[in-house]
């Protein structure tokens, strides 16, 4: 390639590499997120019991691609970290279904004392999950539930369907008495049931209240950006209402910011999951943000609490049973003003 | 070669004699067949818009809003019609708007202010596109490929720079162009970036050398080099502006989001292609409209303006997206052959 | 002729496409065996009827008759079904698939309906490569690897592995060299004795007295002669009825002024492509044309795009007026002077989708801008200017350049070159796919760029072409120079006899490509 090669040992040519080079540098600076960033985790203290027999836990999640997905994470490891007895052997999260069960295969195959697993696709990695319970590995399911319940010992997941009833019964509460109230619905990824559920929830709880109605509803894709878009448009479509029930605080971010642009403030808003800058925007109170209910990626901390239990043969502290339970749905807490300090730790970014 | 009286080939003549000296009002009499039906797709959805909901659809504020919904694709689109036009694609578009805007709003980056978010979104779209340009003119790869390829290292680099976290921009000076505070004469700020890099987009392609060389690489690669016009020079510089397209485009979402996330730009390649198509630019090269594909544009955002206030849902929303997809192209043939 | 009605008869045939009257009321009877010629100048409505008769166009108005019943040719598989099959000029072949799959494309053989008998399928085709005279073509071997001069044997097996009763060819001569000619002519020797019937169509006329029997000529739509015999037709009165003029192929008279007073605007020094041709010296004074003949392969094509830097050369040098170039680059070339009209005029240099001032101007861009503004006025004019230099019709240079003639198409690109202002003019096969009329045009304006000073070097397969333009000629033979003398010095004989002469592989097979390095 003459061209090439002469192009770039022109003098414009060298000019022009090392301003790029200059700039390349000064951009490679601009990655760092460092300052403030610090693992968003549970403070709740560990199990209380003494160091027992050694356990090691191997971890398999999804792709960290999402705020909440890498909560689980840190959840996960910060919680392993705290107990003296536990490995922790996590592998690179993959949203790949075939891969995620080669992960897992070769957990098994490592032959670890127990196994936490967050599906990336829960019907899809059954078959990896009995694998596992036939070779004799314990799996604590997270989240995202396998097909039958012979593929885990235990179950551990948020409750997508009581996420929806509370926000229902939070702003039912709040608009009680006002005749002919208004909400609308700022959905999330539509083609995903726990999107169903949590709507489902929602339209239940309201049913108690008639003097509430349901005047609208978008999906967004729990992205910032789909966020704003779809609030922008609910916001022009609907120039009188009293609530927004959102399901999701990552999306929740482009809603408000679409809601500061409309210069639009007579109206609450609870959102959904527990974003660190959710439970910000709630303690400091002077937004339409009021509340948010909880989808805790904690959640990952229990699990592996759980599988340290199910490691050392131990039951759940404060359990009448030797045995954990075979299933654990964790309740939707309502965090609003009242109680936000408490949950400020677990808020993930 | 035989004959010269085989018809012409349906759908893709039948435009205004090209290459006329310049006259307004002649350009206005010549009006593209293909621009006005797509004119007429637009005013029979503003219509349905007006009757469907006649007081929050025909609204100043329902305009600046979806003149502003517009303005983050519409910049994308204005660069891939050029790249489109010269015959080549770019599947990285999303991609780059997405590590753009995660790469402009690090903690490290806002701390350089206004300036800083701004020259880093532009800087890594335009560095992107320069990875592009090279591996496509000068390293030989198939534009589908090498783009492809730049779209899994971006994405994954966003990734890599967020973990999936949402980047919140401190910044006051980006938040406040967002803000209605910023609007001159009505108009938004992202508005007017909008129209200013679609005029700029039309005069470039229409009225000068490179738009001229553009055509002539999409039309026929092969009698542009033989012409005299260096090719791979001009498919270099082509990414590039395809890349500073998408940069300016990542710092609009990011006054828009007021954020930024590596979920950013999801699929823009597609919307940024179908816009093209729709708007009359030849997917094989050869032929592009800038006015067609801001039409394009406009015509998607005004579909799902209308179905949001009409609280119609995702699903249906798909269905009649890709519906009118069909329909506009069928109703431009149609038009282009009759006349 | 037998007495029984004429294997096809069609009468009154018309079709309209917007804004053109292709066929105007065409006649047209083809008997059994014989060699039916169609003859008629670029736009006389040759292809729109034989896409009539093979069912891809539908006829306005018109009857078709097969075998003396009316029928309707709904779909080129319709056609098919009759025995009708068409080798069109552009060929129709998968270069990815195999000979013997593409021969049967559409009509495999088949065990239980759907498993392809791969060998039966060979076996078949190499029987009819055999009957083609090609037996060297591998059955399995894939068409784009293939030469042109193949892959048209392959279309005409393909044709003839259905049951085929009329047979049409469209230009098949055009990119075949002299002794593949005469194999064509023997294949449709034994097809007529076996009673199929042949239409040809062929811009050469002698070609046509050689093997045809009757001939139809069109002219604008219509058709102005039927049936004439074509052997004892004078060529005069058949160019007559083509053109509604007396001239046949017309040179202009070359200068009497020596052109060898001036310094040599062009000079090849050794240049050489390994594998494509030998060291080459040449030079080239203003005013001069000189002409390279030789068969297809011998590498004209090849020298031709190495001058101008399209392809990149092994070794050697090119100089414009005195310069050297930088080897391999087309913008060095085209800068200092050299402009190139290619073998392919659409593939290799119009735009198809743009105006002829687009066309015209795209070369010389700088000229019409300022800071890579265009002024579409001063381009416009410039662009006309040329244009009506060279007569080019319609005298409108915003209509799009697809719109015209394979000759104006040729002038437009003549065009893009005079308004750069070139010096040398490189042209490659200058009128192929042009018709008679306009060839002689072509001819004329070529000398008349010369007389102004312009060197012009000239590749074409038509050897009377070659040595009626040039004032002189090199003889290629397998990428060497065999022979140079002034074109009045040597006949067309001589020229085929030193384009073959001592060469066994030319001579010994017939088949193209076999023996020329070249590919």
């Amino acid at each position: 390639m003459p061209e090439l090669t002469n192009r770039f040992t022109s003098r414009r040519g060298l000019l022009f590499g090392t301003a790029a080079v200059s700039a390349g540098a000064l951009l490679a600076g601009c990655t760092s997120n460092e300052s403030d960033d610090e693992p968003a985790a549970n403070d709740q203290p560990a199990a209380e019991d003494k160091p027992g027999k050694e356990v090691t836990i191997g971890f398999a999640g999804p792709q960290a691609d999402h705020g909440w997905l890498n909560a689980i994470n840190d959840n996960a490891k910060s919680r392993a970290k705290k107990y003296s007895d536990v490995t922790l052997e996590i592998t690179e999260g993959s949203n790949d279904t075939a891969q995620q069960i080669g992960q897992i295969e070769t957990l098994i195959n490592k032959k670890v004392d127990v196994l936490v697993v967050l599906p990336a696709d829960g019907k899809a990695l059954t078959q990896v999950g009995l694998k596992a319970m036939r070779a004799g590995i314990p799996v604590v399911n997270l989240d995202r539930i396998f097909n039958t319940p012979q593929a885990y010992r235990c179950w551990i997941g948020g409750d997508n369907y009581g996420m929806g009833l509370n926000a229902g019964h939070y702003i039912g509460e709040k608009l009680k008495g006002k005749a002919n109230a208004r909400v609308i619905e700022l959905a999330g990824l539509d083609n995903l049931e726990l999107t169903k559920q949590r709507t489902q929830g929602f339209d239940d709880a309201l049913k108690n209240y008639p003097n509430i109605k349901k005047v609208a509803r978008q999906a967004a894709e729990f992205t910032v950006e789909s966020g704003q878009a779809k609030m922008a448009q609910l916001l022009q479509a609907q120039s009188k209402f009293d609530a927004l029930w959102n399901h999701d605080d990552d999306q929740g971010v482009g809603a408000l910011r679409a809601i500061e642009q409309a210069g639009r403030d007579d109206f609450l808003m609870v959102g959904g999951a527990g974003a660190l800058s959710a439970f910000q925007a709630i303690k400091q109170d002077n937004g339409v943000l009021k509340a948010t209910v909880l989808y805790p990626p904690t959640m990952a901390a229990s699990a592996i609490d759980l599988a340290r239990a199910l490691g050392q043969g131990k039951g759940v502290s404060g359990m009448a049973e030797f045995e954990i339970p075979a299933s654990l749905t964790l309740y939707s807490a309502v965090v609003d003003k009242d109680n936000v300090d408490t949950y400020m730790s677990t808020g993930f970014k | 070669m035989t004959q010269h009286v085989s018809p012409p080939r349906d759908g893709t003549d039948k435009t205004a004699p090209v290459g006329q000296p310049p006259s307004w009002r002649g350009m206005l009499v010549r009006a593209d067949v293909r621009t006005l039906s797509l004119l007429g797709v637009l005013a029979v959805l503003i219509l349905i818009g007006g009757i469907t909901k006649p007081d929050e659809f025909l609204d100043t504020r329902n305009l600046q809003l979806v003149l502003t919904q517009a303005s983050v694709i519409g910049v994308v689109t204005v660069g891939m019609t050029f790249v489109i036009t010269s015959g080549g694609i770019d599947l990285s578009v999303g991609a780059i708007v997405a590590l753009s805007s995660v790469w402009a709003t690090t903690v490290a980056t806002q701390e350089y202010g206004f300036g800083g978010i701004l020259f880093t979104a532009v800087l890594v779209g335009v560095g992107c596109g320069l990875v592009n340009g090279l591996l496509i003119a000068y390293g030989g790869m198939v534009p589908f490929i090498a783009t492809l390829a730049m779209l899994a290292s971006a994405r994954g680099l966003a990734l890599q720079i967020t973990d999936g976290k949402t980047q919140i921009v401190t910044v006051e000076g980006v938040l406040d162009l967002g803000e209605r505070d910023a609007y001159v004469l009505g108009i938004p700020p992202l508005v007017m970036v909008f129209a200013v890099v679609t005029i700029i987009g039309w005069l470039i392609l229409n009225r000068t050398t490179f738009g001229r060389r553009t055509v002539a690489v999409g039309g026929n690669a092969e009698a542009a080099r033989l012409a005299g016009i260096d090719v791979r020079r001009q498919r270099l510089y082509l990414y590039l502006l395809s890349g500073l397209c998408c940069g300016i485009a990542a710092f609009l979402l990011i006054i828009l989001s007021g954020s930024g996330q590596n979920t950013n730009g999801n699929l823009y390649e597609l919307d940024a292609i179908a816009a093209a198509i729709i708007g009359g630019t030849l997917l094989t090269g050869g032929r592009g409209t800038i006015t067609g594909s801001v039409l394009g544009v406009l015509i998607f955002t005004t579909i799902t303006n209308i179905f949001a206030l009409n609280n119609l849902q995702s699903d249906v929303q798909q269905i009649a997206k890709g519906a009118i997809i069909v329909a506009a192209v069928l109703v431009q043939r149609r038009t282009a052959s009759t006349t | 002729m037998a007495p029984e009605p004429p294997l096809l008869t069609m009468s009154g045939i018309t079709k309209s496409f917007p804004g053109v009257r292709a066929l105007d009321g065409v006649d047209l009877d083809v008997q059994a065996g014989e060699v039916h010629c169609l003859l008629g100048q670029n736009g006389a409505g040759k292809s729109t009827l034989i896409k009539v008769l093979s069912g891809a166009h539908q006829p306005d108005t018109g009857t078709i008759h097969w075998r003396g019943d009316p029928v309707t040719l709904r779909s080129p598989i319709a056609a098919m079904r009759l025995g009708i099959a068409t080798i069109y000029q552009e060929l129709d072949l998968v270069e990815h698939l195999s000979v013997a799959e593409n021969v049967h494309l559409g009509h495999e053989p088949t065990t239980a309906g759907f498993v392809v008998r791969g060998k039966a399928a060979r076996a078949s085709t190499a029987q009819l490569l055999h009957r083609l005279g090609h037996p060297e073509i591998e059955p399995g071997c894939l068409v784009g690897e293939l030469s042109a001069a193949q892959q048209q044997i392959v279309s005409m097996a393909r044709a003839l592995s259905h049951d085929v009763r009329l047979i049409v060819m469209d230009e098949p001569s055009a990119a075949l060299d002299p002794d593949e000619v005469d194999n064509l002519f023997r294949i449709v020797g034994d097809l007529t004795a076996d009673g199929v019937a042949v239409v040809y169509i062929s811009h050469r006329l002698e070609e046509i007295r050689r093997i045809g029997d009757r001939v139809t000529v069109l002219k604008d739509g219509r058709a102005v002669a039927g049936g004439l015999p074509a052997k004892s037709t004078p060529t005069r009165e058949v160019v007559a009825l083509m053109t509604g003029r007396n001239v046949e192929y017309v040179f202009p008279g070359r200068p009497s002024r020596a052109a060898t007073l001036e310094e040599p605007v062009l000079e090849v020094r050794g240049l050489a492509r390994e594998g494509e041709f030998e060291p080459l010296d040449l030079q080239i004074r203003p005013g001069e044309i000189v002409g390279l003949a030789g068969l297809v392969g011998s590498g004209r094509s090849e020298i031709l795009e190495t001058i101008y830097g399209a392809r990149k050369p092994s070794s050697g040098q090119v100089l414009v007026g005195g310069r050297a170039l930088r080897p391999g680059s087309v913008r060095a070339a085209v800068r200092a002077g050299l402009g190139l009209a290619p073998e392919e005029r659409k593939a290799q240099a119009l735009l198809m989708l743009e105006s002829v001032t687009r066309n015209v101007s795209v070369s010389s861009m700088s000229r019409f801008s300022r800071g890579g503004w265009i002024d579409r006025g001063v381009e416009l004019e410039a662009a006309r200017a040329a244009t009506r230099e060279l007569s080019l019709r319609p005298d409108n240079p915003s209509v799009p350049v697809r719109t015209l003639s394979g000759g104006n198409q040729q002038k437009a690109v003549l065009a893009r070159w005079l308004l750069r202002g070139c010096r040398v003019l490189l042209l490659d096969e200058p009128t192929r796919g042009v018709d008679v009329g306009a060839r002689a045009e072509l001819y004329a304006v070529v000398r008349r760029l010369a007389d102004e000073g312009l060197a012009v070097l000239l590749v074409s397969s038509e050897v009377p072409e070659v040595l009626g333009l040039a004032d002189r000629v090199l003889v290629l033979r397998e990428g060497q120079v065999v022979h140079t003398a002034p074109a009045r010095e040597l006949d067309e004989h001589r020229v085929l006899d030193l384009v073959m002469e001592g060469s066994p592989v030319a001579s010994a097979s017939p088949a193209a490509g076999e023996g020329s390095p070249a590919s």
